[in-house]
């Protein structure tokens, strides 16, 4: 089944919408579809009162995809714990995308909210513009961040990318803000643009990897050696590298792979080596 | 208010020797009376009739419990109760929001809880949290074990100087009984240090553990307290404690009279532990349950641990402390100036680890290697080893060796080897049930019109769909926790509140505190109080005590002392 | 005259109760051991030019006067008629009026947040991170032989706050360092200028020359009371202090790292952090683990300069590394009177401690998306009423804007840029002089605050106002359902 939604109201305060998620439409007609319930604000409302539902009898697929289109900027937790089928957005979308999520694929034309990927342990978000902060973070106070999956984010990241993360990769194209990899414990970040300060701050395990300038180092990262490509869940990247052992405040044995060529003003630490 | 007649219930009422029998309980104006007219009618035949259930340990408000709210967010997000017509919102899980808490209980078939560690500086912010604590009656023990005063007059010997300390104390701060936290320890812990046994001194202060338990136990008695002086020993949570526990018991042996026990060993699970060290620990339960067995002195609660995740919460911060060594886990400390300390460090029991599985056992062989039920009580010391929503499941474990079996299948194959438990075969009547988690606590709290349905009780009914004439409940552990667990009536104060599992109405519970009536001599301890009150206290005299305004509905008990 | 003793000043965290006020006539014409912040406030508050007497309401955009009962219902029908309204302020009012406060926003489905998302919101975020090894300030007082205030100014901001509990305050275990403070002074200046200096200290005006440089003095080697200042900039507090470390801005983050490295007895591959050379460093670090208890608070420079929550979960993991060592607490210098007993009446009633969202009738937590600058820099909320606090003048300018434009209900006995430009305006009395109520200090203290002098008549108490426009609120609600 696929489905289509079609924004048709502009929206002021947050929605709630975690049931846009193929395994809450999976086995229901497109009336049941339509009268399930979100919230607006702190009114209940039916989904077919934001929404135009369509369902496209060309695309018969077995799994259930759901293509979005309009501002849903202000739309919250779609995709929030899905196990699989389909997502595509066309436009922006709001906070908490694919929070939870186990399996599937969601696919933003635009860009995405905070708190995109928290905690998933599986399947794929991809995201063509930028994304807000703490992606694949986890919620306030838990130390479950990314437990699996990909996020490839094509534009910039905010700040506390992967944030508590224990498996799974990330890829950012762009840039990242200060604190890439922050108490992460395992899996692999991917910086392909420059990266603000504090990368890997309270790391304890896993792979940080920066392609272009990182504006500053942490005094409490080790310099370990030099190496010529760095890897990514098998794919290699060539450096060469500055790989950086770290944080040593929190006993870490975390890698943070920065670009030799980018950041010259590194050099100075080769007379550890 | 209208009447209520509890009609054809199987009623349970060990404090007057009612087992079980069918009759008909009538309640007018929050009494237990003889008989009403006209009053409206529960139909209770095949059901479970109890006094409403009591808890002598469970901590439900204050600082400790607030700063524990305040560290898990995550502990919160998976357990939301949403508001009603009848009912406010709040969160759940092992710390939950206050109306949550009384809810909660109240489902249960709960009607007087205690919060058992009450730091008196902060006592307004229990006060204030127990008032927004709806459907249960409550009371909050201060924390006395080293406090610096008591600490003082003990070591001088002045008996009668500390018992006057302690009466202000209940007065100041609307306290009911006397907490002692790891005695003396929690001074230690000021300089991040701790006692290692009851003979160790007190850094700074001279005065050892057992002088500290004697010494308050002579003042409990001086005073008249309704409960006993109310103990968390010395090397809690530590293999081998059990020897601290063991000496502690001993040291109030001759302080006992014929009436009246002289002391209760709170959370005593934790207390009970074997061994030099976590590889060779074991239970101590058969050492301890030997010796309750052959005294009479000493009453407990068992602190029994569940297998999830929840939040440790205690006033013995150096324990914490080591808690959050072994964990790595976030880890809160609190001392509080001139009295006490606290901490608190979230901890997942887990029933594949040999030493949780090991304490597991250890709460059920204590409950029923004890034989007197009467002097051993159901806690889980709410949150420390499990939260209080996980008494309908120990219900089960005590009434039934199969709902025991299934567990011990479970967990780790080196406990499942040790532990004694497997081998008991014994399973508590619902008579027993009705002694461990009403009976027994309301008289050891000395609530004269608590944990009974006779004439004159507080009309605090709780009413189980349980047949016991039908089912061989034993063999239907599932059926003992779906009953407990949902209430079919809960009775507060002669109202309906609870019906189905559900509240019905929302009522304010009372505040029981000790009114100690002194000589006048005694009373005039303030003037000497005050001048040193200053250089012990950042704040003033005046502000630290507690006006009875800050009890919504205040009981004060009224107690002639014997000095 | 009547003078009322033992009176809790309603202005700052210290929460300092000892201040003995003079009545007469309904009208408070002294007040004895206020710092000057309080004094003011005291001596002031009853000016009639900066009060609020009437309730307002804007009508063809002005504000005019209209009745209780008129300004009630209309507050009543804009939060019921709201979707997404946001509840703010909340840290100079007592927690009886933050009860009733809790019990509004969840009526209406809003969404409440007290100043501690401008303030502390980011050192609660790391308690929740990691938790927090502290105490009340009586330990310190009695116990502390080090003490750091670290991008905090409590000679400005928290004026007794180093008399009543640190430095200059006497305890159990130590003493006061007040003297050894007067006899450096000597030193700096010379036994004929010293009443003329002390003079100076105490006006606020003087500038002392302050101890810092490459090595610890040597009074650090003694088991007496040290204090340390870190900060960016040369501070008062920092005149008072037996070291001041001087921190390049936005670096603190760094500091604590390599300070938490150096306590483990690791070694920095650098010479120097945040402007400080390692070797200089390491004393620190020295000191650190070789107190017998030590003290660290922190101020707002720490938690709103770069790295935010991050700069407290540093601070907080250095103090629990501490804890491995010796004895070592952390305290955030809270700001409002009573900013700490918004977070714990928020907490009992909701298990989170600010930034709540009722709107799914549960509370609901997660400040970057329920917090009340990031719902209003986004333009989500549709209503607005703010209790005892000013966010037009200190919320970034696109918040500001976004809160004007919904209808706004302000409560507050002084005339603000906010009361300016709301849509209802209740006068109300001033916790703490005009009525009682409870707040916490900042180590969460509860303390009584009396009542003084009578209100003007018009001015009710916040709990007073909030509880009439909860009955009413609940009055149109039940209307509604019937129709």
């Amino acid at each position: 089944m696929t489905l289509k939604l079609q924004l048709i109201k502009e929206l002021r305060v947050p929605i709630d919408a975690g049931c846009i998620c193929p395994d809450t439409f999976a086995g229901k007609s497109l009336n049941e579809i339509a009268e399930l319930q979100i919230w607006e604000g702190n009114r209940k409302r039916l989904l077919n009162s934001l929404f135009e539902l369509k369902e496209d009898s060309q695309e018969t697929p077995d799994e259930t995809n759901i293509h979005l289109t309009g501002n849903l900027s202000r739309v919250q937790r779609i995709g929030a714990g899905m196990k699989g089928g389909e997502i595509t957005v066309q436009g922006d979308v709001g906070m908490h995308l694919g929070e939870k999520m186990l399996g599937g694929t969601i696919m933003v034309e635009g860009n995405a909210g905070s708190w995109t990927g928290s905690a998933m342990k599986g399947g794929t978000i991809i995201v063509k513009k930028n994304a807000g902060d703490y992606i694949g973070g986890a919620y306030r106070g838990s130390t479950k961040g990314m437990q699996g999956g990909t996020i490839i984010i094509h534009g910039d990241a905010g700040t506390e990318v992967g944030c508590y993360m224990r498996n799974g990769l990330i890829k950012i194209q762009g840039n990242v803000a200060q604190f890439v990899g922050i108490r992460m414990r395992n899996g692999t970040i991917v910086v392909q643009g420059s990266a603000a300060e504090r990368a890997g701050a309270f790391m304890t395990g896993g792979k940080i990897i920066i392609c272009n300038n990182v504006t500053s180092i942490l005094p409490s990262f080790s310099i370990d050696s030099i190496k010529s490509k760095a890897k990514a869940e098998g794919e290699a990247i060539k450096g060469p590298f500055y790989l950086f052992i770290g944080d040593l405040a929190d006993h870490g044995n975390g890698k943070l792979y920065v670009s030799k060529n980018k950041n010259e003003y590194l050099k100075s630490f080769e007379e550890f080596l | 208010m209208g009447g209520l007649l509890v009609k054809n219930g199987f009623v349970y009422d060990p404090l007057n020797n009612i087992n079980g029998e069918k009759m008909d309980i009538a309640v007018l104006d929050g009494k237990i009376v003889e008989k009403t007219r006209n009053a409206k009618v529960i139909d209770a035949s095949g059901m479970v009739v109890m006094p409403g259930g009591v808890d002598i340990h469970s901590h439900i408000a204050g600082s400790k419990v607030n700063s524990g709210r305040l560290l898990r967010p995550e502990d919160h997000y998976k357990d939301v109760e949403a508001r009603t017509a009848k009912t406010r919102s709040g969160v759940g899980y092992s710390i939950p929001s206050t109306f949550t808490t009384g809810y909660r209980y109240s489902r249960l078939g709960w009607t007087t809880v205690m919060e058992p560690a009450m730091p008196p500086l902060k006592a307004k912010h229990t006060h204030e949290e127990l008032n927004d604590t709806p459907m249960i009656d409550k009371g909050a023990f201060p924390l006395l074990g080293s406090n610096w005063f008591v600490l003082e007059h003990l070591r001088a010997k002045e008996y009668e100087e500390c018992a006057a300390y302690v009466a202000w104390m209940m007065r100041a701060t609307k306290g009911y009984a006397i907490k002692i936290v790891n005695p003396g320890g929690l001074e230690a812990w000021g300089f991040g240090r701790n006692v290692r046994d009851i003979d160790d001194p007190v850094p700074n202060f001279d005065i050892t553990p057992r002088e500290i338990v004697q010494g308050l136990c002579k003042v409990n008695q001086l005073l008249n307290l309704p409960h006993t002086i109310h103990v968390h020993t010395n090397n809690l949570g530590k293999p081998g404690n059990y020897i601290t526990t063991l000496e502690t018991m001993k040291c109030v042996e001759n302080l006992a009279t014929e009436v009246n026990p002289a002391i209760h060993l709170t959370h005593c699970q934790f207390s009970a532990f074997a061994g030099n060290n976590w590889r060779t620990f074991r239970s101590a339960s058969e050492e301890i349950s030997e010796y309750v067995n052959s005294h009479s002195h000493v009453t407990l609660d068992i602190g029994q641990i569940i297998f999830t995740n929840t939040t440790t919460m205690t006033a013995d911060g150096p324990f914490q402390f080591i808690l959050y060594q072994i964990t790595g886990n976030k880890w809160v400390n609190n001392d509080v100036e001139t009295e006490t300390s606290s901490g608190i460090v979230p901890f997942r029991y887990k029933r594949k680890s040999y030493v949780h599985a090991i304490q597991w056992t250890v709460g059920l062989e204590l409950a029923l290697k004890i034989k007197d039920p009467w002097k051993t009580f159901l806690t889980t010391d709410h949150p420390n080893a499990g939260p209080f929503m996980a008494y309908p499941k120990i219900i089960a474990w005590l009434m039934s060796q199969k709902a025991r079996d299934a567990v011990i299948s479970k967990i780790s194959r080196k406990a499942r080897h040790k532990a004694s438990l497997p081998s008991i075969d014994r399973e508590f009547t619902l008579h027993e049930i009705a002694v461990v988690t009403r009976a027994g606590q309301a008289k050891a709290l000395g609530l004269k019109n608590k944990g009974h349905l006779g004439i004159g009780a507080d009309a605090d009914i709780a009413i189980y769909n349980l047949n016991p004439e039908k089912t061989n409940l034993a063999k239907e552990p599932a059926m003992i926790r779906q009953a407990f667990k949902n209430a079919a009536y809960t009775i507060k104060d002669g109202e309906i509140v609870v019906k189905n599992g559900e509240v019905v109405k929302s009522v304010n519970g009372k505040t029981y505190w000790a009114d100690l009536k002194a000589s006048q001599s005694l009373l005039e301890i303030e003037p000497e109080l005050q001048k040193v009150f200053e250089e012990y206290y950042t704040v003033k005299y005046e502000n630290y005590l507690v006006p009875n305004h800050y009890l919504s509905i205040g009981a004060p008990i009224q107690i002639q002392t014997k000095v | 005259m009547p003078v009322i003793d033992n009176v809790t000043c309603p202005v700052c965290g210290t929460l300092c109760d000892d201040l003995s006020v003079t009545v007469k006539e309904n009208a408070i014409i002294d007040v004895k051991n206020a710092c000057a912040v309080s004094e003011a406030k005291f001596m002031s508050f009853s000016n009639p030019k900066h009060r609020n007497l009437r309730p307002l309401i804007r009508k063809n955009g002005k504000l005019i006067e209209s009745t209780f009962e008129e300004a009630v219902e209309k507050s009543a029908q804009i939060l019921v008629d709201a979707s997404y309204p946001i509840l703010y302020g909340w840290s100079c009012t007592s927690c009886e009026a933050i009860r009733v406060g809790l019990e509004l926003a969840e009526e209406v489905g809003g969404i409440t947040d007290n100043t501690s998302t401008v303030c502390h919101g980011p050192s609660i975020l790391s308690i929740q991170n990691l938790g927090i090894p502290t105490c009340t300030l009586g330990q310190i007082r009695h116990r502390a032989d080090l003490i750091i205030y670290w991008a905090s100014d409590p000679y400005s901001a928290h004026p007794r706050h180093m008399e009543r509990y640190t430095a200059f305050s006497d305890g159990r275990f130590q003493e006061s360092e007040w003297e050894h403070f007067v006899t450096r002074l000597r030193g700096i200046l010379g036994r004929r200028r010293l009443n003329r200096a002390s003079e100076l200290v105490l006006m606020k005006e003087a500038s002392l020359p302050v101890f810092s440089g490459q090595k610890l003095p040597p009074k650090f080697e003694t088991r007496k009371r040290k204090v340390i200042v870190v900060d960016v900039r040369k501070t008062h507090s920092a005149e008072f202090a037996d070291f001041f470390l001087q921190v390049e801005p936005n670096k603190d983050f760094e500091l604590f790292q390599a300070l938490r490295l150096l306590v483990r007895d690791g070694e920095l591959e650098v010479n120097q952090v945040a402007g400080v050379p390692v070797d200089l460093l390491e004393e620190v670090a020295d000191a650190l683990v070789g107190c017998d208890f030590g003290a660290l608070f922190f101020g707002v420079g720490l938690t709103m300069s770069s790295g935010k929550l991050q700069n407290i979960d540093a601070a907080i993991a250095l103090t629990q590394d501490l804890n491995l060592r010796t004895k070592f607490v952390i305290m955030p210098m809270r700001g409002h009177f009573n900013v700490a007993g918004a977070n714990v009446v928020y907490t009992w009633q909701t298990g989170y401690p600010f930034a709540l969202d009722f709107s799914q009738n549960y509370p609901r937590y997660n400040p970057g998306e329920t917090s009340v600058v990031d719902i209003l820099s986004h333009d989500k909320a549709d209503a607005g009423l703010i209790v005892a606090s000013d966010p037009v003048s200190n919320f970034p300018r696109s918040a500001v804007e976004n809160l004007v434009k919904n209808p706004l209900i302000v409560i507050d006995p002084v005339i603000s840029p906010t009361t300016m430009v709301a849509d209802v305006v209740f006068p109300s009395a001033f916790v703490g002089i005009e009525v009682d109520g409870t707040a916490y200090r900042m180590d969460r203290v509860p303390l009584p605050m009396k009542k003084l002098v009578d209100p003007p008549s018009l001015c009710h108490s916040d709990e007073e106002i909030l509880r009439r426009i909860l009955h009413q609120v609940k009055r149109i609600k039940q209307q509604r359902r019937k129709l």
